[in-house]
């Protein structure tokens, strides 16, 4: 893998990196986290990624031709952009904001009112391993627990892998399921938003230039509630989800009626997708066989998948149904306290 | 069992600690002073004509040393096979595939080589697309090559026996079908080449390759060079599978640049070159007939393959030819028809890939046999068993077999897989997920022929054992691609002269050391593996004639064991012997002492007597095959034999196959080195339960690989493998050198068709089209399978 040039800025705090991230926008900056997905997306190019049209020019005489290079006269959009590993052509940064030097964001913090608060340089094997989260918001411990390999996992960082945007992201979707409220930083202060409101299509967010993520806050699990994450794959590990469900469901009491359920989709949408006509069905009933089936059904509706060469919609669409019905039963019985 | 100290033992392999701790020289690892790195320029479009290249602002940005297009490397055509030379060095004319090479830069960093290749105008005529293999041979199609009618690059059509007489015989006739789609070898180790240019005007040429002979023919061929003066050494390699056994331009492009600047030049392929250059598996499109008689005997097979090779011919004539040849065995068939297509279309091109030409056609014709076995209401186990050869038999297309464990193999796993009783369990709950499904193979132990028509011996070994006494050295152009050949080769020779592996040092994979045709076909243990004994042999005589005739004795009284020269007629007197080589050693401590020379006495005083001892060895197979056309490709000296057996649990609503347990049994005649053979057994399981499952290369609608990485063309993980059995059956094979054939690529043969018919046992559903996503599985649950 071959890396454009750039050069590094390394803030102390969090206040300078607002600073600098402000300063350095003009010139071109991105964010550099765990760089398990920047760096990737920087990789140079192996083969041209422009072939611009050329519809005749002085010095294209010949007419509809398509060159590796520039030309002053080029009259029409690209023939095509990107070849080999099809990816949108992206204007490397000058600068790297990195954020390793910022002990504050990285960590999880339990508090009195039950919630917890993540640093969103956590990594993601930090997310893994914390009983807490495992305990109390499982869906986003399973969610660590499919994401990548290993090395990914001791590299990656859970605001990363929220912020990078991929619709099929193995922490937003449980933080979207589990209704998590990001923490944005700006030299202009701080704001926050549900995470469900923070992408807006692949690799998009409502994220401002010069706004730095820097906390992602889980609200406290209601008594009788369990939540579950699942990703639909073709191997074990090292792998984007074709499809990938989270589930948050709460009782009135064990045994009796919904009291809260959230359902979040990745990979059927441009964006992590919360299913919004699960509720509306499942809440005040029992979630008997008949129940789960039917809210099952109704998250389907939410989903808006594509075809693309990790699965078709058709498939995609199928699969939404088995896992929210799957998971629905399993947050039950973590509900009801049989893990 | 076995009268062997070393060979049929599990002997660590000369090369583990060197690779464990990381001390194994790879290509890329080698440094030069004043080293040049290069680039190449890859068409971003499939099919379009060159209208212009102006490199001009290329060559004036600082720090590039050379720029070179077609030019400066001239258009001799080269390729894999003579008969279907069609490659340049770079494109002139036309570029056929997303990837294909138009100049090479070589600058004095990586960074400079990149950027002047963004510099490079070129100036393209775009022309229409073929991308579909199944209609790339119709009329109208855009053509590819002046030279290849419809697209069409090899054909191939042969029937042997009677098929229509097959079919009358028959009492149950059945028609399938299966595809695949391309795709890529995988290997660790991405391409990497260091050239340069020595003192004496000679081009070295450190690279990855498989065959390092052929690629020194190559290069010689193209860029117009005497043979002798063109080198090529393979350092450690990491992995091949089949795509590095022929000559790239990436190769050749680091030569010339080498010779252009009089520098040394290298360039290693990042992950997504690997996959444009491919010279992969081909895309198989198979249709077969096949008829049974009433007790279960194969009567007939009528098979019809179109091939998807990409652009360029590369090995695919012999691809072609494999795709129906290896059919012949491993059952009795007396009908065989074979109609068998190989177009081009621009996409990159598609070469050998482990199990060549055969794979895909294994698979479909092994679910024929179970679904016959089911119409019949036979076991399949038992229907193989009954249609099983035996050696000394001969195929319909004159595949001659002198050893054959089939039978074996299959009862091996039968019997160790518990097949009986999970058969009538799976009986009970049949349809419910569980599944468990039984396969055959069939493959060639060294190709018959060489790539290039010739008397060549296959193979030399050339072995000296040090002037000072004691080691041995073995010198062979073999290529140790991670396949364990260079600890064969100090086995076969420690065994021959007596010695422990540490007296034995293996150079190799070195066209100036001795000929060899490479690692492909899974030749190197049976062909080099004769040379290379024959070559201690030599050497081991040499040393007992000198001694004998010192000592007035018989040479054949003589031998060499367990580090001794030994005597088969009562004691001999060594005392003289003895003296001479310690007044050599005055000074020196841990002296030989005892009744017996040890093997460095003998060694040293051999030298004294003789000079050099320099035993050779050579080999190449007998004339083998009928006389049709295209009878050479399958022939073999041996053949080796495998039965797999495959469990597997789907989950029913999401189409996911995880498979268990794969239990297979493999025929390599003798096992030299029995952990190697297992190796060997497990990575085909782990590579064919990926083409399996997982591995297809996409492209979209413009020829572009949409996939071209490691992150999105999946290979099994260590998380998805199953237990694995490897169980090994020695035939001992009369042509093999102590009875030792393949195990290489013949262990890939029944991995797809047994996940095949296990998962039809599962779910009640077939699966036509590879690999088995689960999205394919799904449908097919849900239309039923048809």
């Amino acid at each position: 893998m071959i890396l454009p040039r750039f050069d590094v800025l390394t803030p102390a705090t969090v206040t300078e990196a607002c600073a600098l991230l402000a300063a350095h926008t003009a010139a071109g900056v991105r964010i550099l986290a765990g760089g398990t997905d920047l760096l990737v997306e920087l990789r140079r190019p192996i083969i041209p990624q422009h072939v611009p049209r050329c519809d005749g020019c002085p010095t294209h005489p010949e007419g509809a031709v398509f060159s590796t290079i520039d030309c002053t006269m080029w009259n029409s959009e690209p023939l095509m952009a990107a070849g080999g590993s099809v990816r949108a052509a992206v204007k490397p940064p000058a600068f790297l904001l990195s954020l390793h030097k910022l002990r504050d964001l990285r960590g999880l913090q339990k508090r009195t009112d039950g919630s917890l608060r993540v640093g969103a340089c956590t990594t993601i094997t930090d997310i893994e391993r914390s009983r807490d989260i495992r305990e109390g918001w499982t869906a986003l411990a399973e969610g660590a627990d499919n994401l990548g390999s290993p090395l990914v996992r001791n590299r990656g960082t859970v605001g990363g892998n929220i912020a990078n945007a991929r619709p099929a992201a193995d922490t937003a979707v449980p933080t979207i399921a589990l209704r998590a409220t990001l923490v944005l930083r700006s030299t202009s202060g701080i704001r926050t938003i549900a995470a469900a409101d923070f992408p807006t299509g692949p690799g998009k967010t409502i994220i401002n230039p010069g706004e730095i993520l820097t906390y992602i806050e889980y609200p406290a699990p209601a008594k009788y509630s369990g939540s579950a994450y699942h990703k639909l794959a073709n191997r074990k590990a090292l792998e984007i989800s074709t499809v990938g469900v989270a589930v948050y469901l709460a009782l009135e009491t064990p045994g009796g009626p919904v009291a809260d359920v959230s359902v979040a989709l990745g990979a059927v949408g441009p964006k992590p997708l919360a299913a919004a006509s699960v509720g509306p069905v499942l809440l005040g009933r029992i979630p008997d066989e008949t129940a789960i089936n039917d809210a099952a059904r109704a998250a389907m509706e939410d989903a808006r998948p594509i075809d693309d060469h990790r699965g078709s919609a058709w498939y995609r669409l199928q699969m939404v149904e088995v896992l929210t019905r799957r998971l629905l039963k399993t947050a039950l019985a973590r509900a009801e306290g049989k893990k | 069992m076995s009268n062997y100290r070393i060979l049929n033992t599990r002997a660590r392999r000369v090369d583990a600690v060197d690779k464990i701790t990381g001390r194994a020289m790879y290509t890329d690892d080698f440094q030069r002073p004043n080293m040049l790195y290069a680039a190449l320029l890859h068409s971003p479009l499939a099919h379009a004509r060159i209208l212009n290249i102006d490199t001009s602002r290329a060559e004036a940005l600082p720090g590039v040393k050379a720029v070179v297009t077609w030019r400066e490397a001239g258009t001799v055509p080269y390729g894999v096979s003579p008969a279907r030379y069609d490659e340049t060095i770079f494109c002139y004319d036309k570029v056929r595939y997303v990837g294909d090479e138009i100049a090479a830069v070589a600058a004095s960093d990586l960074d400079t080589a990149l950027e002047a290749i963004n510099l490079i105008k070129v100036n393209f005529e775009e022309l229409p697309l073929v991308l579909d293999g199944l209609t790339a041979m119709n009329d109208g199609q855009p053509r590819l090559h002046d030279q290849y009618k419809n697209n069409m690059c090899a054909e191939v059509h042969w029937h042997f026996g009677d098929i229509e007489q097959g079919r009358r015989e028959s009492h149950i006739i059945r028609t399938d079908k299966l595809t695949s789609k391309m795709q890529d070898g995988a290997f660790m180790e991405p391409q990497s080449v260091l050239a340069e240019v020595d003192a004496q005007g000679d081009l070295i040429m450190y690279s990855s390759t498989q065959a390092p002979h052929y690629v020194q023919r190559t290069l010689a061929m193209a860029l117009q060079m005497p043979l002798h003066k063109v080198r090529v050494i393979k350092p450690a390699v990491g992995g091949g599978f089949g795509p590095k056994a022929s000559c790239s331009t990436a190769e050749l492009a680091t030569c010339l640049l080498a010779m252009k600047t009089g520098r040394p030049v290298k360039i290693t392929f990042d992950r997504e070159q690997v996959f444009l250059h491919s010279r992969a598996r081909h895309q198989f499109f198979h249709t077969m007939t096949t008829g049974i008689k009433k007790d279960g005997t194969l009567s007939f097979l009528d098979h019809h393959c179109i091939l998807d090779g990409g652009a360029y011919a590369s090995f695919g004539i012999a691809t072609i030819y494999y795709a129906g040849s290896l059919l012949g065995g491993p059952y009795r068939l007396k009908n065989m028809k074979y109609d068998g297509y190989r177009v081009v279309t621009n996409k990159p091109a598609c070469g050998a890939q482990r199990g060549h030409g055969a794979v895909i056609a294994r698979a479909l014709f092994e679910v024929q046999l179970d679904r016959l076995a089911e119409e019949l209401g036979l076991d399949p186990i038992e229907l193989r068993l009954k249609n099983v050869m035996e050696a000394g038999e001969t195929t319909c297309n004159e595949l001659f077999v002198s050893s054959f464990g089939m039978r074996e193999a299959l009862e091996a796993v039968r019997d160790s897989a518990a097949w009986q009783t999970k058969r009538e369990r799976a009986g009970k709950t049949h349809r419910n997920g569980k599944g468990i499904g039984a396969a055959c193979g069939f493959f060639v132990s060294g190709a018959g022929y060489s790539i290039y028509r010739s008397r060549t011996y296959h193979c030399t070994v050339i072995t000296k054992v040090d002037e000072v006494g004691g080691g041995v050295l073995v010198q062979s152009g073999a290529a140790d691609i991670g396949q364990g050949s260079d600890t064969v080769l100090a086995m076969i020779t420690a065994e021959e002269l007596g010695i422990t592996l540490d007296d034995v040092r293996v150079v190799s994979g070195d066209s100036k050391l001795s000929v060899d045709l490479g690692a492909y076909s899974s030749r190197t243990t049976l062909m080099t593996g004769h040379a290379c004994r024959e070559a201690a042999q030599d050497v081991k005589r040499q040393i007992l004639s000198a001694i004998a005739a010192l000592l007035s004795v018989p040479p054949e009284t003589l031998d060499l064991k367990d580090g001794f020269l030994v005597s088969l007629a009562g004691p001999l007197d060594i005392s003289e012997l003895r003296r001479e080589y310690l007044r050599e050693h005055l000074g020196f401590t841990d002296l030989p002492e005892g009744p017996q020379l040890t093997f460095a006495e003998a060694g040293r005083i051999a030298f004294l007597e003789l000079g050099a001892i320099v035993g050779t060895g050579k080999y190449k197979p007998p004339p083998l095959g009928g006389s049709f056309k295209g009878a050479a490709v399958g022939t073999s000296p041996a053949f080796g034999c495998s039965a797999q057996v495959a469990e597997v649990t789907v989950d029913l609503e999401t189409g996911r196959v995880t498979v268990d347990k794969i239990t297979g049994a493999h025929d390599c005649g003798f096992a030299i080195n029995r952990t190697q053979v297992e190796g060997q057994m497990q990575g085909s399981m782990m590579m064919g339960m990926g083409e399996a499952l997982m591995e297809q290369i996409q492209y979209d609608t413009k020829g572009r690989i949409v996939n071209a990485n490691l992150a999105e063309y999946k290979i099994p993980t260590a998380l998805d493998m199953p237990h694995l059995e490897a169980i090994i059956v020695e035939s001992h094979e009369p042509h093999g050198p102590y009875g030792a054939k393949e195990v290489g690529e013949g262990a890939i043969m029944p991995v797809i068709p047994s996940i095949l018919n296990a998962i039809y046992d599962a779910t009640g559903v077939r699966i036509d089209e590879l690999p088995i996503t689960p999205e394919r599985v799904v449908a097919a649950l849900r239309t039923g399978g048809k």
